[in-house]
């Protein structure tokens, strides 16, 4: 697996209040490298979040708006933060106290370097 | 399997399809035992679509599996075959009486993870059926043919159609 991938992933998931990041093959929705808790299965986050980006994308662009670069999702118990790269998806999971405005940029970066 | 018993299976097995269906955006699925049996479908138009289909997932299950024992792998978890427009993913449901076949055929509106995540939900499922504890293994390959037009009779009946 490419060195790049996976320590995008890994400088993801040490950002303060980050949960885990999950790269994933967009029109597969199959996780590509993945950092997250042995609580949370990979598979099932990176086939969801795909779908979820795929189709929010199709939102942005059958209203006008262009292609979709990032998507956030706020939760009880935290943020889920996805940015588009290409062929892939980088999906964050942020906790409810994590510094959010750090994790957006360090997301962003991350995702522009995969492109 | 007797003709009797199959009526019941098929009302089992149609609530977890149709559910599977749903979760995975799958266009077409088809479940058929290992001797072409069709058990459950959706998406098809006509009985001879079925029939194609089923026989083919049937010896592409059966070839798959002999490469899998060439390879010494005891059985493959899945095939996935891309298309440009179209996917197919193809699999066993393990039943504590024997395997069942799926076959999905799904496009853009689904991926490989969504099918696969509720796969697992769908295997899940058919294992817990009951029917599936209490029928009789089918073990007769001469009755192929037999099995599977009676099965089409049965899923293309207008009381087995999909809601």
């Amino acid at each position: 697996m490419s060195d790049v991938y996976v320590d995008t992933v890994s400088r993801l998931s040490r950002v303060p209040g980050v949960r885990g990041a999950i790269l994933v093959e967009a029109a597969g929705g199959v996780p590509v490298t993945a950092e997250v808790d042995a609580s949370i299965s990979p598979r099932a986050v990176a086939a969801l979040a795909a779908a979820l980006f795929q189709r929010t994308a199709s939102v942005s662009t059958t209203a006008g708006l262009g292609r979709l670069r990032r998507f956030q999702l706020e939760t009880a118990g935290g943020h889920v933060l996805m940015a588009g790269a290409g062929e892939l998806i980088l999906v964050v999971l942020v906790d409810d106290d994590g510094q959010l405005g750090m994790v957006r940029l360090e997301t962003q970066r991350a995702a522009e370097s995969l492109i | 399997m007797k003709p009797s018993e199959m009526p019941d299976l098929m009302e089992a097995l149609r609530d977890p399809v149709h559910e599977f269906i749903h979760d995975s955006r799958a266009r077409i699925v088809l479940v058929v035992n290992r001797s072409g049996k069709v058990l459950a479908q959706h998406g098809f138009t006509s009985s001879y679509e079925v029939m194609n289909v089923a026989s083919l997932a049937a010896a592409a299950h059966a070839s798959s599996q002999a490469l899998a024992e060439l390879l010494n792998t005891r059985r493959w978890n899945h095939l996935h075959h891309a298309g440009k427009q179209r996917n197919m993913f193809l699999a066993l449901l393990d039943t504590p009486l024997e395997p069942l076949i799926l076959v999905v055929i799904y496009d853009e509106q689904s991926s490989l993870g969504l099918v696969e995540l509720f796969f697992d939900r769908l295997s899940a499922s058919v294992a817990a059926l009951p029917q599936l504890r209490e029928v009789r293994r089918s073990a007769d390959p001469l009755g192929f043919e037999r099995d599977l037009e009676a099965g089409l009779d049965r899923v293309f009946t207008p009381d087995a159609e999909a809601p």
